[in-house]
């Protein structure tokens, strides 16, 4: 797992070599990275947790606006306010996993879809105006982040692209750790057999509802840091189209086969991009693709790529 | 100043007659075979998108009663074909609750965007069912709503008796009740499911026909129609047809009188708090077996 992030990133890193001076491709790279870490946190709370989140994009955009006004509000540093975000969208993902984790299969995703469902009506209406959302017209100015007096501005991509590169290794490295921890092993344990991992002293709760905090937290911090390289916002990201984008990243990476949710997120905004000319039939061929790949790649490019070659570690169906 | 809230409740009684049968669609599939729909909106849609081309397009003859020969048949075959084609294969796999979402979740996408291509971003109107009003002195209520209140009412009454009453319908009730048992005894589970998954779609498309004349086809109009539909289910109780039809006539009044007095906008918030009380009071709904 470990080895295959390292190649990841580290063909990443290098990127800046070869398309350094295009801007566009540097908006791609910048953009593969902060969804890898979206499409990672949602992979460890539903492959790996078990617990069917729809809340991803939610907590993205939660993030994203709180950063936003936080810094604009009371002018505290971007550099700071996207952990302050990460903060209110942890707390917010605790207030929306308390009531998810005494529900069933369905039911937790549906919970959370539906507050992704009334973020926009709220960023929209008069309650998130008041909160300084800007309404339907969105956040216009958000500043960049700026560290010792060093402004990431969407100008210098390389220098952004970099910075995003160190957050999204960190993330990553969290994630890993998470899976590779006790927790990880208490997961595959409760998935296996709740009740068993119960009576063993496995609390589901305990750590369902660290990992809705952790994975909130993640999300919401890099819909911060999205937010300052933006700099705008507004509720079109609330739109399917972009969460069913997440879910591409998710299947052809693999649910539960991380770091397939990277790879996924590479080939996915790749493809995105290319498809943009293509307007209104972009959103259509995306709806299609995801019929077809959730029917063709059980366990996405990871595991087709074992299928391929055979490799020594089992899928996780095997194990179980 | 009672007789203003006459047209609320009415309207609450009509729209929540419809949901009922959506709702019921809705329930029956999840309790029976344990997915669950996503692209239900995007049925509701084709329903209504299916009602516009025979009226508007082609100028049936005949008006709404061809326009229900024709496209609830078509609505049957299309959930069949769907099941069979991107639902049932999945069923054997890990994960396959959360694929069975993604996958309908990609299919609402391709829909959505479908209407949008083929038919333009603009809301479509259809005719009224009838023309007319019943005059009753201070309270006026049109023909219409009536119409609309019967079809569906009855709509649901067929349900339920083809339910109780015929072989197909004693399958999907043994098949809910217990899969391994039904299999047992020798009940096509597959076949099953699939007509489940049918019959759901013909009832939201009949839903998406019904509440269509009153408040327009657009590309994106099912989103409503899934999280209506979705939270009178878990209020009434997943599974719980009787208890899916008290909630979504509660629900349709609440949603009349929350949009008469604070408007439209505050609805679904409302929904969403229903929702969480009840999930938060009574995890099962009002009448569902929970599991």
């Amino acid at each position: 797992m470990g080895g295959l992030m390292a190649i990841i990133y580290g063909g990443l890193a290098i990127m800046p070599l070869f398309v350094g001076g295009v801007d566009y491709m540097m908006h791609i790279l910048i953009m593969i990275l902060i969804w890898a870490v979206v499409a990672s946190c949602w992979d460890l709370i539903m492959g790996f947790a078990g617990i069917f989140s729809f809340g991803q994009v939610a907590f993205f955009v939660i993030g994203a606006y709180a950063s936003a006004i936080v810094s604009n509000k009371f002018g505290i540093p971007p550099f700071f306010s996207i952990f302050i975000a990460g903060g209110i969208a942890a707390i917010l993902g605790v207030l929306v996993g308390l009531p998810c984790l005494r529900l069933k299969g369905a039911y937790v995703a549906l919970v959370t879809f539906a507050v992704h469902m009334i973020l926009e009506p709220f960023l929209k209406g008069h309650m998130g105006r008041a909160i300084g959302t800007g309404g339907s017209r969105g956040i216009l100015t958000i500043p960049p982040i700026n560290i010792f007096g060093y402004a990431f501005t969407p100008d210098n991509k390389v220098a952004v692209f970099y910075l995003t590169l160190v957050l999204a290794v960190i993330c990553s490295v969290i994630i890993l750790m998470v899976i590779r921890s006790f927790w990880g092993t208490a997961f595959l344990a409760l998935k296996d057999s709740e009740d068993f991992s119960a009576s063993l002293g496995v609390s589901a709760f305990k750590y369902k509802l660290a990992v809705f905090a952790l994975t909130s937290f993640l999300t919401g911090m890099v819909g911060g840091f999205y937010a300052h390289y933006v700099g705008m916002l507004s509720t079109r990201m609330l739109g399917i189209d972009l969460f069913v984008t997440l879910m591409i990243m998710l299947v052809i990476g693999g649910i539960g086969q991380f770091p397939g949710a990277i790879l996924g997120a590479i080939v996915t905004v790749t493809l995105n991009e290319m498809l943009s000319p293509l307007g209104p039939y972009r959103p259509l061929i995306l709806g299609g693709l995801v019929v077809v790949l959730v029917l063709l790649l059980p366990d996405g490019v990871i595991g087709l790529l074992r299928r391929i070659f055979g490799g020594k570690r089992k899928t996780r169906e095997a194990e179980a | 100043m009672l007789i203003e809230y006459a047209d609320v409740f009415i309207s609450g009684l009509t729209n929540g007659s419809v949901y009922a049968l959506m709702a019921v669609g809705l329930t029956l599939v999840y309790g029976v075979s344990k997915a669950f729909n996503f692209a239900y909106g995007s049925f509701y849609s084709l329903g209504g998108y299916l009602a516009w081309v025979l009226l508007a397009g082609i100028g049936i003859w005949g008006g709404y009663i061809s326009v229900f020969i024709i496209a609830l048949p078509l609505l049957m075959a299309f959930g069949y074909v769907t099941e069979k084609l991107i639902v049932a294969p999945l069923r054997s796999r890990s994960d396959w609750e959360i694929k069975v979402m993604m996958i309908t979740l990609g299919l609402a996408l391709f829909m959505d965007n479908f209407y949008q291509v083929a038919f333009g971003s603009r809301m479509k109107s259809l005719p009224p069912i009838v023309d007319g009003v019943w005059d009753l002195g201070d309270i006026v209520i049109s023909y219409q709503d009536i119409v609309i209140l019967v079809l569906s009412v009855s709509g649901i009454l067929a349900f339920r008796w083809i339910l109780n009453n015929t072989r197909i319908g004693m399958a999907v009730r043994a098949v809910a009740q217990n899969p391994e048992g039904a299999r047992i005894v020798g009940i096509p589970k597959d076949r099953v499911f699939a007509a489940t998954f049918a019959i759901s779609t013909v009832m939201v498309g009949a839903g998406g026909v019904l509440l269509a004349q009153k408040y327009f086809v657009s590309p994106t109009g099912g989103w409503d129609i899934l999280v209506k539909s979705w939270v009178i289910t878990a209020f009434g109780g997943m599974g719980s047809i009787q208890g899916g039809l008290y909630a979504a006539f509660i629900l349709g009044m609440l949603e009349a009188f929350v949009g008469y007095w604070f408007g439209m906008t505050w609805v679904l918030f409302a929904l969403f708090a229903v929702l969480l009380a009840t999930l938060a009071v009574r995890p099962q709904g009002l009448m569902g077996k929970w599991g």
